[in-house]
């Protein structure tokens, strides 16, 4: 199946990787290749994105905004849910220990190696193949992947874009538009 | 109404996606309380054995985790 993407399409899955591994994520998800595609890729998808507003960074506030802070960060918003005020928590432990007493005592090392692909994501390169068979494409680039992310529907990526205010169907119509004339 | 209230009704909607990161955040937490309560109880004297009842878990546990530095929290 790979044989069929673009180069920049694949600059996008080899990307995804590096944006789990970056977030300390066991496998890659939706929001990996979507961070991935608005990070690395000049095609259409991104440009899409792009029109949008929605940058690389910008997305990956959202993301972490979703699944929460790096795997070894504390995560306050995640302890509210709880009733927990990790102010507090550091307060009443820096009375007694001293500053920075919460700080963790050396980062959990960047997990190395081959991060494997999830469902989802998986799912989506599957999707992004049949977009571009049923636009009678014969590669795959980064605006497949997109509308492979848009057809999934359910993932982490979906639900980044549509909280940021994402029309999926207008967004499916546009990337569509612009693959379709740049493929003409 | 605040954040932490708000966040408080979200946590009771069921999603396991909210609640199942609250679990990893209250685990990273604990993982730092201990660290800390550890190093500090082994600055007072306690053996890794008056830590390891304290904590619940045997003696091997817990001088798995922490032994073998000799000052905790001060290396990298």
């Amino acid at each position: 199946m790979f044989e069929r993407f673009t180069s920049e399409a694949r600059l996008v899955v080899r990307n995804a990787q590096e944006e789990a591994r970056r977030l300390r994520h066991p496998l890659i998800g939706t929001e990996h290749l979507l961070l991935a595609l608005a990070d690395a890729s000049e095609g259409p998808g991104a440009q899409a994105l792009r029109d949008r507003g929605l940058g690389a960074a910008g997305l990956r506030v959202r993301v972490t905004g979703i699944v929460g802070p790096p795997g070894d960060e504390l995560d306050p918003q995640a302890l509210a849910t709880l009733g927990i005020d990790l102010e507090e928590v550091r307060r009443v432990t820096e009375a007694s220990f001293g500053p920075g007493a919460l700080d963790a005592r050396g980062r959990k090392p960047v997990p190395p190696g081959h991060i494997p692909f999830g469902k989802r994501a998986k799912k989506v390169l599957e999707l992004s193949l049949r977009e571009a068979l049923r636009l009678g494409h014969n590669h795959i680039g980064d605006g497949h992947i997109l509308l492979g992310l848009i057809r999934e529907g359910e993932g982490v990526a979906a639900k980044v874009l549509v909280d940021a205010g994402v029309d999926l169907a207008d967004l499916r119509d546009d990337v569509t538009r612009r693959i379709s004339s740049e493929a003409a | 109404m605040s954040d932490g209230v708000q966040l408080a009704q979200e946590a009771s909607s069921r999603d396991p996606a909210v609640g199942l990161r609250a679990v990893r955040a209250l685990r990273e937490l604990a993982e730092r309380l201990e660290a800390l309560q550890v190093h500090s109880a082994r600055e007072q004297g306690w053996s890794w054995q008056e830590i390891a009842v304290c904590l619940g878990v045997s003696k091997q546990a817990v001088h798995k985790k922490y032994g073998g530095r000799r000052i905790l929290g001060k290396e990298r």
